[in-house]
């Protein structure tokens, strides 16, 4: 490396599960101008391995996992505490990835790497220990079955080491179901695309890191400038408040309220019950006892909350957020805060992903009540909305793969594959289950799920609020260029390796972080070259799907979207198919896509 | 007047804004690892995030275990002489707190100086929900007075309208006991 003077340590470390050797990668200036880093050079590696081995089966043994932090992860500035865990999805097939809050990510960079990428799998239950420079294969069959929690909780005492980072998968991950999440420092979660089932297939627990090196920073006068600024800005924002009383939690009453909070399965998108499972009761009921912030974090959104009585008293979990609260709550008709704070802890510690989980309950609830599945598809025992005890089984069910869990593990496709009645129940587009937020008020959403590189997540675009709140009169053209800004622009923070909520909620300038990002590197950039990075690497994931059996069919939103909205303040509300099938040229032409959705000019440096 | 920096975990995140905070500025490099501050966290029985960090002792322990009497107190904050130090580690193992720290790039342990005496110590001013406080040395144990003070009193509460809206007033009614043992009227 040459020009970047900071940001980056120039490896990336490939490690083969197989024989545990390991080999450093160098990068230079030209890999680094290209793919920027964290989720876009787990691109970059994803595609040069899918030029080498083909298209294979996500859960063979050949398939590469990639865990890289961003150049900016675990440096001096609000909210760096992420990293990206990346690879075909064994739910969807297509590219996946999902980012990881807490402090996993930084010591990663602490361990001197850029990325890691895992191909291999060993013959038993084993961890992949980091320690700085020193790469080992620990096998650890006692750990087979075993919760999260009670996982990262025996690697640390059996290395003597309270310190250092532990990124487990729980059972469900274990018994590969394909939404199982990587989780670490108790519920901080790789959550979609089913990480965790990647992992699983490799017969690896946890990924354990310590590390102690310094990272790399050009200007350190200037970052401690910009940092310190903005931290004090962030500080003193008036909703600053809100976010640490109660974080994500908020939303409930603002989604139920504009008329998108996911009810019975999407059928409903206003719940006259919110209030049983939103903020207030979190903190009117003493469920809150604690925030959690990921690193370098003054946000501090996780809440950590409590059931002291009842019959899930004991339960003590990190979350709710928005997400799960909406799935496991409305979603699916619990309307009891605790039930939700159960389900979350169960979620955690099996480690499967919330909002998979929810879609596909309630996919199998409504199922069952509009007959479509019998009692026998349900092992005799029925399940009904808000039938809370039977949800929790449901869940146990489906991380051990026991009964008609076996067949929910599978996630959409694979419910699909046994039930296809059940086809216009499951909110996916691309096989991953659909966010907590409606789309039908505000088609922009629709054609954020239906283009996002890796399936029906918020992550790629969050479109919705801006454009309810803007009112009619939204043009096609409005509605594609703000998608694929989001786009552009929160794949970039996931390439940073820094959260984006400071962005998105408390309205911080993205101009910072292309003037972060400059101190950092020691090269000066605006944000437009970055932009037209993201841009190329939203092209290079188009290219992988494509190459992976994606056409224009898999990029409508899921069915549900074309029904129309029976109630609530959006009632009457649909997505209509011919103007969404419009906007949709739109998108492509905009992109310089073809009529299919093929980069015309995949700019993968091939 | 001297001050002290004073932890209240209740109210801590676990963010470590005071780790990176305080390497930037003391070491001048990005690592967390060389903080004088580290959070330590336990969860999830129970939940416990709390900044270990020097109380800057008047009879510190690091002190007395020093063989080469490199550590010293001057103006109440409990400084190392690097060029005495011996890299023994002995101050570590017998600070009752584990408020020192070790690196391997460095021979001498790392211990908070108050950034160099400073009235403005960086982790204080850095933390983003107010866990972290530098405050007078008699101030220590303010809070749990006033808890122990709030406790003891006859605590009662009227609610009324005012300006259409609806208040509360806490009073403490230091009559009440009086009452009580008469038998009076409540």
């Amino acid at each position: 490396m040459k020009d970047y003077k900071g940001g980056y340590f120039g490896k990336i470390l490939h490690v083969n599960m197989d024989d545990g050797s390991t080999r450093i990668e160098s990068i230079d200036d030209d890999y680094i101008e290209k793919y920027v880093g964290g989720r876009g050079f787990a691109i970059k590696l994803l595609w040069d391995h899918l030029k080498k081995v083909g298209k294979i089966d996500p859960l063979s043994a050949e398939s590469m996992l990639v865990i890289a932090p961003g150049p900016l992860t675990g440096v001096y500035l609000p909210s760096s505490g992420k990293n990206s865990f990346a690879a075909i999805s064994p739910a969807t097939g297509i590219y996946g990835d999902s980012s990881m809050g807490g402090g996993f990510g930084v010591e990663i960079r602490q361990a001197g790497y850029d990325a890691i990428a895992i191909t291999g799998k060993t013959s038993e239950l084993s961890y992949l220990f980091i320690d700085d420079d020193v790469i080992k294969i620990i096998p650890c069959p006692e750990l087979a079955g075993k919760g999260n929690l009670e996982t990262e909780g025996r690697i640390r005492d059996n290395l003597g080491d309270h310190s250092l980072r532990v990124a487990s998968i729980g059972v469900a991950g274990e018994n590969l179901a394909r939404f199982a999440c990587v989780t670490s420092e108790w519920s901080r979660n790789a959550g979609r695309t089913g990480m965790g089932a990647v992992m699983g297939s490799k017969n690896l627990k946890a990924i354990v890191v310590r590390g102690h090196k310094d990272m790399p920073v050009a200007d350190m006068k200037k970052v401690i400038e910009i940092s310190e600024k903005a931290y004090h800005e962030l500080g003193s924002h008036y909703m600053m408040g809100h976010w640490q009383r109660f974080g994500l939690m908020g939303v409930i009453d603002y989604a139920n309220e504009l008329g998108i909070l996911p009810t019975h399965n999407f059928r409903d998108t206003h719940w006259k019950k919110a209030h049983t499972i939103n903020a207030d009761v979190m903190m009117d009921k003493g469920h809150k006892i604690g925030n959690t912030g990921c690193f370098g974090c003054p946000m501090c959104c996780g809440n950590i909350n409590i059931v002291k009585e009842g019959k899930w008293a004991g339960t003590v979990t990190e979350g709710p957020e928005y997400e799960t609260a909406a799935m496991l709550g409305s979603n699916v008709g619990i309307d009891n805060f605790a039930s939700v704070l159960r389900a979350n802890h169960l979620c955690d510690d099996f480690g499967l992903d919330t909002i998979s989980m929810g879609n596909l309950i309630a996919a199998i609830i409504e199922g069952y009540e509009k007959d479509l599945l019998t009692l026998d598809d349900l092992d005799g025992k029925p399940v009904k909305w808000g039938d809370d005890e039977r949800i929790m089984e449901l869940i146990e069910q489906t991380a051990k793969c026991e009964s008609i869990g076996a067949t929910i593990a599978l996630g959409a496709k694979g419910v699909i594959a046994r039930w296809p009645q059940l086809e216009p129940l499951i909110l996916h587009v691309k096989g991953l289950e659909q966010s907590a937020y409606d789309c039908r008020g505000a088609s922009s959403m629709a054609l954020a799920y239906g283009t996002s590189d890796i399936g029906a997540h918020h992550t790629r675009a969050w479109t919705v609020g801006k454009e309810l709140e803007a009112g009619a009169g939204w043009t096609n053209k409005d509605r594609v260029d703000l998608v694929i800004y989001h786009q552009h622009i929160r794949s970039l923070f996931d390439m940073f390796g820094v959260c984006r909520l400071p962005w998105i909620e408390l309205g911080f300038h993205e101009d910072f972080y292309a003037e972060l990002y400059s101190a950092v590197t020691g090269k000066e950039f605006g944000l437009e070259p970055l932009l037209k990075a993201s841009q190329n690497l939203y092209d290079m994931t188009r290219a992988i799907n494509v190459e992976l059996g994606v056409t224009r069919e898999d990029d409508f939103p899921p069915e549900r979207t074309f029904v129309p909205i029976h109630t609530g303040p959006l009632a009457g509300k649909v997505c209509d198919r011919q103007e969404y099938d419009k906007m949709l040229s739109l998108y492509y032409k905009t992109r310089g896509w073809d009529k299919d959705g093929v980069p015309g000019r995949p700019t993968t440096g091939e | 007047m001297r001050r002290k920096l004073a932890i209240v975990p209740e109210r801590c995140s676990g963010c470590r804004v005071c780790e990176i905070a305080c390497a930037v500025h003391n070491q001048g490099v990005n690592n967390p690892k060389k903080a004088r501050i580290r959070v330590t966290a336990i969860y999830p029985h129970p939940v416990v995030r709390m900044p270990v960090v020097c109380s800057q002792c008047k009879d510190a322990k690091c002190i007395a275990a020093c063989p080469t009497d490199a550590i010293f107190s001057k103006d109440g904050v409990v400084q190392i002489k690097d060029d005495d130090c011996i890299g023994c580690h002995a101050c570590v193992d017998a600070c009752p707190f584990g408020a020192m720290y070790v690196h391997p790039d460095y021979d001498v342990p790392l211990k908070c100086d108050i950034c160099g005496g400073s009235d403005q110590p960086q982790c204080a001013k850095m933390c983003p929900t107010g866990a972290i406080t530098f405050i007078p040395e008699h101030v220590f144990g303010q809070s749990k007075r006033l808890n122990n003070v709030l406790s003891y009193a006859h605590m009662k509460e009227i609610e009324y309208m005012e300006k259409g809206e609806p208040k509360k007033l806490h009073y403490a009614d230091n009559n009440a006991a009086e009452r009580d043992e008469s038998g009076g009227a409540k």
